[in-house]
């Protein structure tokens, strides 16, 4: 479903992420990990088309991401860190423009909306003008609108700031029960309970580079020490012995 | 490598019309929306702006149909120079405006990177984002030119093809130096990105030698034929250059000019109106043109441009703190040490927000090339005490805009910031002082300086000027007393953009209140003392020997004047501030 070939992206003489190279099946729940300024969100970028690598090509469902932008955007789904929205639309105002966007016949898109207003406890604002919203109200219409179309892939990028607990077990059971039916999900997180709970597989990218990539019992056993948990694990990786070694 | 999956039924690819209405429907709501949030909930500010556009727009009227009036009985061919020169500076004006708009709506906004991860086609979301930005940059344009044009026609008796044509006219006119505008914009961001910050510093530097070239090729004129008949054909030849037949701001103006041609009997002119519907065409062909040029050129290089721009990372710059900065801190337990660190703060974001400084050094760096021109002509007394007035008022309006849009909001924006203040052992009213203390001492140096130029280079004498500095003192005092007082009183706390701020509600009644108080000031400063001066050329019997006139004509009069102006001045700054320092003491953010 996703797959990084050789990507390389720089700035200028920094380069953000190396040779990256990566295949994430369909069903795949995989989180990647690492320190501020690892890479994670210009991997993110990539993925969604807002940055060209520098070398390399990334694919989505068999479509390169900067030759065929829109056939691989059909498929996508994305939930940004910042959540935007159009101040002046109402929370189904949008959900019908995103939709619209993705060509959806008019009787499914409203069911769609309708689902997704249900799922993510929507109803109750979902017809005021987004301004109004806090944080979490914006990130849960984010999450409606990027699910609406099932997508065969959905990239979260800190996917749980701003959510009350309630929110965050409504995602999480939704990313369960979608994964289950086929959904590939791309994260991004710092939250590593979070990765360690719900991550099929788990990557650790560290100064550009994917340190580690494998299952958490396999990050266990390749660090092979005492600690127990993947913040223990993680610590150990991304500490600079770690990044040396 | 796999091949490429097959979307469900559920979801397919648009088609571009399908797009083009989607986008249309989506501005129709945004627009709904926010005309329906300001009729509902902004009633005053929105009878505020209309009244004031009407008001606007009728001065203007009457201002051009005085000029055209006068024009037409005297200097008929001088017409279409104007024209050209209006039309073609307006056209410079638009391809840079609408290319720093376009600039920051397609590569700088949230909403073009939402966009951006749709599928959407990128000549799409390019439109969606032009339409915008020609629609921002070019209102002033039917704003201003819409009088000028109804006074030319009236002027000359056009008939009703004219003002039929009006609006076709500027509609094809904007089009193009937008369409220029972004064109531009794309190749710069996508194939010259590191030259980007050269060019435009070079079209800055340019744009700067010419005007100062022009000033300097006025300035060295003798003085003896300023104003004279070949003084006005040396000026009207240095605007010959607009003249250029391949211009559009060329088409625009002689389309207009045949449009506003009748016939002998004072009816439609058939061959002039052909010739107009000729240069419609024309313009109409061109923007169409353009508009396929952009578009295409949005396809190829817009999300590669993007992502080139989203690559790039600021230069590491190692900042230290000024002399000026050290000077205002001075020794650690000094007495007014917080508000002074205040002020440091505010001088250091105004120092590195090149937005802010650069409209400030541009708009005072050419008032004061303009003032410094003003030696080239020879008034008469009154007339020299008058236009002292008038620059007075001038340099109060281009200040009054600054304090609206950049003092007004600063207490808003330290809302956003209000957790560190609240938290640290600074009175609040320390923080107000110290805005005001900023605004003022910032406004006062340059203004005083500008109407001191202005005064020397009119050969006024030492008492007007005094006049006018006490009034100068008043109105920057007044200006940032209003917009500090007011941004106090009225904060948005939620908005981040000063822009926003600024444009509020808030910022609409400050930028009002602002120029009331600027003529107030200068009205009652200028007339006693215009009349004492009229007095003084003509003799007292030509003005006035009793009553009203002759009293406020003489010493007390101006005397009574400057009291007057000075209790305005004083309530100007203390009203406004009291209202705001006692809000701002209940602020909960």
């Amino acid at each position: 479903m996703i797959e990084f070939d050789h990507v390389t992206r720089t700035y200028g003489p920094k380069t953000a992420v190396a040779d990256l190279s990566l295949a994430i099946p369909r069903g795949e729940l995989f989180a990647l990990l690492g320190p501020n300024g690892a890479g994670k969100t210009t991997s993110i970028k990539m993925l969604v088309g807002l940055l060209h690598p520098s070398k390399g090509s990334l694919r989505i469902c068999g479509h390169d991401v900067v030759t065929n932008p829109r056939e691989a955007h059909l498929h996508v789904g994305y939930v940004p860190d910042e959540p935007c929205l159009y101040d002046k639309l109402t929370g189904r105002e949008f959900l019908w423009f995103i939709a619209d966007m993705f060509g959806m016949p008019r009787h499914l898109a409203g069911s769609r909306i309708d689902r997704e207003i249900a799922s993510f406890e929507l109803a109750e604002f979902a017809d005021d003008l987004s301004e109004s919203y806090s944080l979490g109200m914006k990130q849960r219409l984010v999450f409606a609108a990027s699910l609406l179309h099932d997508p065969d892939v959905l990239v979260l990028d800190e996917p749980m700031v701003g959510l009350d607990p309630r929110s965050v077990r409504i995602v999480k059971d939704l990313l369960a029960a979608r994964t289950r039916d086929g959904m590939t999900v791309f994260m991004s997180t710092h939250t590593l309970a979070m990765a360690e709970e719900m991550a099929d597989r788990v990557g650790i990218m560290v100064r550009g580079r994917l340190r580690f990539l494998g299952t958490v019992m396999e990050l266990r056993e390749q660090v092979a020490l005492e600690a127990t948990s993947l913040e223990q694990l993680y610590l150990e990786l991304t500490s600079a012995a770690g990044v040396d070694s | 490598m796999n091949r490429p999956v097959p979307v469900g039924e559920s979801v397919r690819l648009i088609s571009l019309d399908e797009e083009s209405r989607l986008f249309l429907r989506l501005r129709i709501a945004l627009v709904w929306q926010a005309v329906r949030a300001m009729v509902t909930g902004s009633r005053l500010r929105l009878s505020l702006v209309a009244m004031l556009s009407g008001l606007f727009w009728a001065a203007l009227y009457g201002l051009f149909h005085e000029a055209f009036n006068f024009l037409d009985v005297l200097h008929a061919d001088v017409i279409p120079l104007l024209f050209n020169a209006f039309f073609s500076s307006l056209m410079v004006m638009l391809i840079f405006s609408t290319g720093i708009l376009l600039y920051a709506g397609l590569y700088c906004s949230p909403e073009s990177r939402l966009l951006l991860t749709l599928p959407v086609r990128a000549e799409t979301i390019f439109g969606h984002k032009f339409r915008e930005a020609m629609w921002f940059s070019s209102w002033g344009f039917v704003l201003l030119g819409s009088p000028m044009l109804v006074a030319y026609g009236v002027i000359r008796g056009a008939a009703w093809p004219f003002y039929l044509l009006l609006l076709p006219f500027m509609l094809a006119f904007v089009v193009i130096p937008a369409a220029v505008g972004g064109i531009c914009c794309m190749l710069l961001v996508g194939w010259l990105p590191r030259l980007r910050l050269h060019l435009l510093t070079a079209g800055v530097t340019l744009a700067c030698l010419a005007v100062l070239w022009f000033g300097w090729t006025l300035l060295t004129e003798p003085k003896a034929d300023a104003m004279s008949a070949a003084w006005f054909e040396r000026a009207f030849a240095r605007l010959r250059i607009t003249e250029q037949k391949l211009l559009p701001s060329w088409w625009l103006a002689s389309g207009l000019l045949e449009a506003a041609q009748t016939s002998r009997t004072g009816g439609v002119d058939g061959t002039a109106l052909a010739e107009a519907v000729k240069f419609l065409s024309l313009l109409v062909a061109n923007a169409l043109m353009l508009q396929v040029v952009a578009g295409w050129l949005a396809r190829v290089a817009y999300r590669r441009g993007a992502s080139h721009l989203a690559g790039e990372v600021p230069a590491r710059r190692r900042r230290r703190p000024g002399w000026f900065d050290r000077l205002l801190v001075g020794t650690a337990a000094s007495p007014g040490r917080p508000l002074r660190l205040l002020l440091v703060k505010d001088l250091r974001i105004f120092r590195r927000d090149i937005s802010q400084w650069s409209q400030f050094l541009i708009f005072f760096g050419l008032l004061g090339l303009y003032f410094v021109n003003l030696r080239s002509f020879n008034y008469h007394n009154t007339y020299a005490s008058m236009i002292g007035f008038l620059n007075l008022a001038v340099v109060g309006l281009i200040l009054s805009t600054f304090t609206t849009r950049f003092v007004y909001p600063m207490i808003s924006l330290e809302g956003r910031r209000f957790w560190i203040l609240g938290l640290l052992p600074v009175d609040r009213d320390q923080i107000v002082w110290s805005k005001f203390l900023f605004s003022f001492v910032g406004g006062v140096v340059p203004c005083s300086l500008l109407v001191f130029l202005s005064d020397c280079m009119l050969g006024l004498p030492w008492s007007l000027i005094a006049i006018h500095e006490f009034c100068c003192l008043l109105l920057c005092a007044g200006l940032s007393g209003i917009a500090v007082g007011l941004g106090a009183r009225m904060p948005d706390l939620r908005e981040s953009s000063p822009a926003k701020i600024s444009s509020g509600f808030g910022g609409t009644l400050c930028l009002v209140l602002s120029s009331l108080f600027i003529m107030l000031v200068v009205v009652t400063a200028a007339v006693p003392t215009h009349l004492f001066l009229l007095s003084r050329t003509l003799g007292p019997a030509l003005v006035a020997t009793d009553g009203l006139l002759a009293v406020a004509g003489g010493p007390w009069g101006t005397a009574a004047s400057l009291a007057v102006v000075g209790l305005a001045g004083i309530a100007a700054t203390v009203v406004p501030l009291a209202l705001g320092l006692r809000a701002f003491r209940k602020l909960e953010a």
